[in-house]
């Protein structure tokens, strides 16, 4: 008798993410699907709106990572007027980068993904927060809480507000760094360095103490993808996309916007989230990692000394290879930290980032355009495809957030969690926290568009074929 | 009367998930406050003995700004069965961990307040049903009949003599 396990995590307005587990006969797990809802129809409600829009209407579907959508539709704007913006703008829209990516990787540490690792998988749910984080340690919490203010106030520095800050145009920015700015963001780095080098200490201080749960829990083979400089550095903002194979071999290297060439999506009946894959394995072969781990596995060095010294570590892990684990996204996401600390650092020393040469404007003859954009989110590769009719409307928008990207490895991950650890015959806390803690490492956004009150509690149940409920767990 | 904030939360793209804002200018009107505009989310002016915003999502950022106010009042859609059309229930602290989602909920805020900075304000949640959350920018016309009856909740909350406040 076969029987079926769902967890619904995030059930809001239609279900924005569950798990469904199927165990066969015996109980054991027979197959694991995991459901994402995707921006349903946002593509089309942009189609007709002026190209020149788009910062500013894509930034308003996520209140948890607009920067992200704010500048991959700049640089898909600065494709479809056919404008390079200055170096200053550049160095500028990297900064605000930073500051979300600071805030964002720290968030997600500290709120998310600590407490799994400070307490133990198999802890009371009911203290496995960061509230018990608060309890035994004020100062590290506190310290967070300051790691994501720091972030923010750099997107509200530039951005003029914290919220839907308007900021990057067609061209470049629309304001220069002012030296009052400057001075007060660089002297919070010191401190602000600090708490991303504990933060890392504390990742990777579990990893090595629990080197054989992060070898094997949700590891696999997979191919890898992110942004890389000329030299094949790490690069977060602009570059060319590498994707290395499954033993870390070159792939391809392209330039974004050639992606179509190289990418496709495959669509599965029980996912409103399509699946991207390399067109050149084709699926299910193709299917890539994207974010932290994805981005370190492709890139031969990081830019700055701190993390520089970490990669080289990071690098040993698999003897050179791709590391593998799902757990050493939380290692890659604070090298990453480190990164983008120290980055700023190096921003904000740069002389050309104080000049008032922030734009270049568009040609008028550029129209009809088309234009792709595409930026290293903290949750992996985000792209943007516009195209427009000779007055700049938008005639076709087509968006692969990072979420979608790491889809399948999402999907592949919960399953090999649930195989590994699901007992069909009896559920408990510490199952069920696992298969969340696979997909946690990734860092999905599957509540990007709606919050309205009124989920369902996360519920794991396991039912048998003829649908009778045999166990539940609820929280 | 506490110093209050009303702390409306929600994507005005998506339809009645966005009806938070259509609520809190109601209430600013009523309290003859300027209303916010279409880029304004309230926090560039935050110095009367009554203020509100209007946030994407709740998040750990404000929770330095709640410390500042004795009395909080959350304004959200609702999309649960077992609800009322107009919801109006007292909020305390919560210390339970989020899943995947990035954003808080009003007694997760509340947890975190009394927690990091000892902070305990009296809170209340004003939320009203949701029926579409299509990507547009107007609400439904159910969930739009229920905006005066939340504003009207939510200046009960705030204990004011009645004329002073503008219908």
């Amino acid at each position: 008798m076969g029987q079926k396990i769902t967890i619904e995590p995030v059930t809001r307005i239609e279900g924005h993410g569950r798990v469904t587990i199927h165990l066969d006969d015996k109980g054991e797990v027979e197959q694991t699907f995991f459901h994402v809802d995707e921006f349903r129809g946002l593509e089309k409600f942009c189609e007709g709106r002026p190209y020149y829009e788009m910062p500013q209407i894509t930034q308003r579907i996520c209140g948890i990572c607009p920067i992200s959508h704010h500048l991959a539709a700049s640089k898909a704007c600065d494709a479809v007027a056919r404008v390079v913006p200055t170096r200053t703008a550049k160095l500028l829209r990297e900064l605000i980068h930073m500051g979300q990516m600071v805030q964002s990787h720290g968030m997600h540490f500290f709120y998310l993904a600590a407490p799994d690792l400070l307490f133990g998988f198999d802890s009371d749910p009911a203290t496995r927060n960061v509230f018990r984080i608060i309890k035994e340690n004020p100062q590290l919490a506190l310290k967070a809480v300051n790691l994501r203010r720091f972030g923010q106030q750099i997107i509200e520095k530039l951005g003029g507000k914290r919220i839907h800050a308007n900021f990057t145009v067609a061209g470049g920015v629309n304001a220069p760094l002012t030296e009052e700015n400057r001075k007060a963001i660089a002297a919070e780095l010191k401190v602000m360095t600090e708490i991303g080098k504990e933060a890392l200490s504390i990742a990777k201080g579990w990893l090595e103490a629990n080197k054989e749960t992060a070898a094997s829990f949700a590891s696999f083979p997979s191919n890898y993808m992110g942004l890389v400089d000329l030299e094949g550095g790490l690069q977060l903002y602009d570059g060319e996309i590498r994707v290395r194979g499954v033993n870390g071999e070159l792939l391809a290297q392209f330039k974004p916007e050639y992606y179509l060439s190289y990418i496709a999506e495959h669509v599965e009946s029980w996912s409103f989230l399509k699946h991207p894959y390399l067109r050149m394995l084709g699926w299910p072969k193709g299917f890539y990692r994207v974010g932290p781990l994805g981005r370190l596995n492709v890139i031969d060095k990081i830019g700055t000394p701190l993390a520089q010294e970490e990669f080289k570590l990071f690098r040993q892990i698999n003897e050179g290879k791709p590391v593998e684990g799902s757990l050493y996204y939380h290692y890659a996401r604070m090298i990453e930290l480190l990164y983008c600390l120290e980055r700023i650092g190096q921003l904000l020393d740069d002389p050309d980032i104080m000049s008032n040469d922030v734009r270049n404007y568009p040609p008028l003859e550029a129209l009809p355009g088309q234009g792709v954009g595409v930026i290293e989110a903290p949750r992996g590769t985000l792209f943007h495809d516009y195209g427009t009719d000779e007055n700049g409307l938008l005639t076709r928008v087509n968006l692969i957030v990072a979420t979608g990207n790491n889809n399948w490895a999402m999907h592949t991950a919960a399953g090999s969690v649930a195989k590994a650890y699901v007992n069909g015959n009896k559920l408990t806390e510490g199952m069920l926290n696992r298969v969340e803690a696979a997909i946690r490492c990734y860092d999905p956004c599957l509540s990007c568009a709606t919050h309205a009150i009124g989920k369902m509690p996360l519920v794991i149940r396991l039912l048998a074929a003829d649908g009778t409920e045999l166990d539940r767990i609820s929280r | 009367m506490p110093r209050t904030i009303i702390v409306g939360y929600g994507n005005i793209d998506r339809s009645d998930d966005g009806v938070a804002y259509g609520i809190i200018n109601l209430v600013r009107q009523a309290l003859g406050q300027k209303i916010l505009e279409d880029e304004d989310t309230g926090l560039e002016k935050l110095d009367g003995e009554i203020d509100s915003v209007f946030l994407p999502q709740l998040v750990p950022d404000i929770m330095e700004l709640l410390t500042g106010y004795e009395q909080i009042i959350f304004v959200d859609a609702h999309a649960g069965a077992d609800m009322e059309d107009l919801n109006c229930s007292k909020v305390t602290p919560q210390y339970v961990s989020s899943t995947f989602t990035h954003h808080m909920t009003p007694d997760v805020i509340l947890a975190f307040l009394k927690t990091l900075y000892q902070h305990e304000p009296e809170a209340y949640i004003v939320s009203v049903r949701a029926h579409d959350f299509d990507f547009k920018r107007s609400f439904s016309p159910k969930t739009q009949s229920l905006l005066r009856p939340a504003s009207d909740k939510i200046i009960e909350l705030l204990k004011i003599d009645l004329p002073l406040v503008r219908r």
